[in-house]
């Protein structure tokens, strides 16, 4: 079943088209990546789904119900978490929570919100006030928040940007151990490669507006067939050269020890069997495939991607 | 109310401040007891006792949006299934309480420092008075959220002195009659005019059911600009992105 499905959304300022008949849908369960360069659209789409700007055009649908004619109704059952968006700063975690578990109609909130905070470890700060905690804290307690109603999707804009690399790898943890606990169905974006391909079923990248590519990570990957062998080898520079000459190989040298191979991921058992064969000598093999990170360059590049 | 209870800005705008001004007017209204007499002095005072609901009412709305978007908090409340009368109206009750904690100090300490019993005009005509300011103070109030909305925080000093800009022409301390015109008909176009001109009727023991009928009626006309003045500015505040933007 599609939990959200947004048909041809179009998101237009002036003329400027922000989002451009964009078109997708996410299953129950599914962690979808909303990837892409600064202004590719991805921070609007949010906003429009969570009916925070009106879209230009186009159909958002959640549970299989018109987001504009049942709002209420859905918002009831969607969550948001961003690293741009805080709670009350001058009261305390627990005031706040106590606010949006009514704005949420939880009929008895208090036992939710304990239950929340103890999953979270939260129990000695809750009663601090927001700004008084560190961004770590402020992040767990976000989380909180998101998971006051019980969402079946929660929307994360960023939710890493501006923590550091502990407290991000912290949260993406946290959404990892959400994914296990209660099947939930969440939409990430990011810049941040590592963690899209590490949470992700699913990746759209958007570009100028428009969804450019849509795949599983490793998909998206295999969207680059070149990986770079990195050789180091005792001697024998002549040989090695006269071997990738013969095979028609992009190649350059790093000195007198190291060279470095562009080629077919396929390829590369045999370009080792064969250097072994004329008797190179190769004290170290590096394979750099490519990662999404590399995907991501090539589509906001606009280029094929080229090892360095 | 949580707000409130934590911040002392708040607490300042709310309390202090609303106290101290009533504070100087009670003394400046003590030397007009030997120049202008006793009802003038008090006329005064009161005026300024009852400006506060009208302060109070329209800056908890405003104010308190503001607290949101400085928190960076709004679109965590916007993406509850609260809706904009739920929200409003949630701002209107606190802001009413607020104002009637205000009132309620401020007639304490008018009455034990400058012996001014501000239920001497009467309950039901008291009830009225600050019912059409309070209703006043939160269309006043509505009005500046769609603005803030519309228009972001480079507006937002409004929220604290826009409703000063119109207070010379309400009528607060003295007679809209003394007023020259154009300002004096400008003055009759506001339903606060007319409550505090009851207001002054009402301490000398005169019927106000005629400024009542007008300040309620200008009230109504009044609401209903600001609310469908609010809906626009809020429609097109988020077709426009700057509703997502006033946290940024």
């Amino acid at each position: 079943m599609d939990i959200l499905k947004v048909d041809k959304l179009i998101k237009r300022f002036g003329e400027f088209m922000a989002v451009d008949t964009v078109s997708f849908s996410i299953r129950e369960g599914e962690t979808v990546g909303l990837l892409g360069p600064n202004g590719a659209g991805k921070t609007t789409t949010i906003q429009m789904l969570l009916g925070i700007t009106t879209p230009t055009s186009g159909i958002i649908t959640y549970f299989g119900r018109d987001f504009e004619k049942h709002r209420p109704e859905i918002l009831q059952k969607i969550n948001f978490a961003s690293a741009f968006n805080s709670l009350q700063g001058r009261v305390t975690v627990w005031e706040n929570l106590l606010v949006f578990a009514h704005l949420y109609q939880i009929e008895n909130p208090l036992p939710v919100i304990k239950k929340l905070v103890s999953r979270f470890e939260m129990d000695d700060l809750v009663h601090k006030r927001y700004w008084d905690m560190s961004t770590g804290q402020r992040t767990r307690a976000n989380f909180i928040k998101a998971l006051l109603n019980d969402p079946k999707i929660i929307l994360m804009d960023e939710p890493t940007a501006s923590l550091d690399p502990d407290i991000a790898d912290k949260t993406l943890t946290f959404i990892e151990e959400l994914r296990k606990e209660r099947a939930i169905t969440i939409l990430f974006t990011s810049h941040n490669m590592s963690e899209v391909a590490r949470i992700c079923d699913r990746v759209i990248f958007l570009d100028k507006g428009k969804i450019v590519a849509q795949d599983t990570p490793l998909g998206l990957t295999k969207r680059i067939q070149v990986a770079q062998l990195r050789l180091t080898f005792n001697d024998n520079k002549d040989a090695i050269t006269a071997y990738v000459k013969e095979q028609g190989l992009n190649f350059r040298f790093d000195g007198e020890h190291v060279v470095y191979i562009t080629t077919e991921e396929t390829a590369l058992p045999k370009i080792i069997f064969g250097l072994s064969k004329i008797g190179i000598w190769m004290t170290d093999i590096e394979v750099k495939k490519p990662t999404l990170e590399h995907v991501f360059l090539q589509i906001a590049r606009g280029e094929p991607y080229v090892f360095e | 109310m949580h707000m409130a209870r934590h911040s002392y800005e708040i607490f300042n705008d709310l309390l202090l401040y609303p106290l101290f001004s009533i504070i100087v007017f009670g003394f400046m209204t003590l030397y007009l007891v030997g120049t202008t007499g006793k009802v003038v002095a008090d006329q005064v005072l009161l005026g300024m006792i009852l400006w506060q609901v009208l302060n109070i009412t329209q800056y908890s709305i405003a104010v308190g949006c503001l607290w949101d978007v400085w928190s960076r908090n709004l679109t965590n409340i916007f993406i509850t299934p609260i809706t904009i009368t739920e929200y409003l109206i949630s701002y209107a009750i606190t802001g009413t309480i607020k104002a009637l904690i205000v009132i309620t100090l401020a007639s304490i300490l008018s009455l034990f420092v400058f012996h001014l019993n501000i239920l001497s005009m009467g309950i039901v005509n008291l009830f009225f008075i600050v019912l059409n300011l309070a209703v006043f103070g939160f269309s006043f109030g509505v009005m500046m959220l769609g603005l803030i909305f519309r228009y972001g925080t480079k507006i937002q000093a409004f929220a604290w002195g826009l409703l000063n800009v119109f207070q010379p022409l309400m009528a607060v301390i003295y007679p809209a009659s003394i007023l020259p015109e154009p300002f004096r008909t400008m003055s009759y176009l506001f339903a606060p005019t007319y409550a505090f001109e009851a207001m002054r009727k009402s301490m000398v023991g005169k019927n106000i059911t005629v400024e009542i009928i007008y300040s309620f009626l200008y009230n109504l006309i009044f609401l209903i600009y600001a609310v469908l003045f609010f809906q626009y500015m809020f429609k097109k505040s988020k077709e426009t992105g700057q509703f997502a933007r006033l946290e940024g």
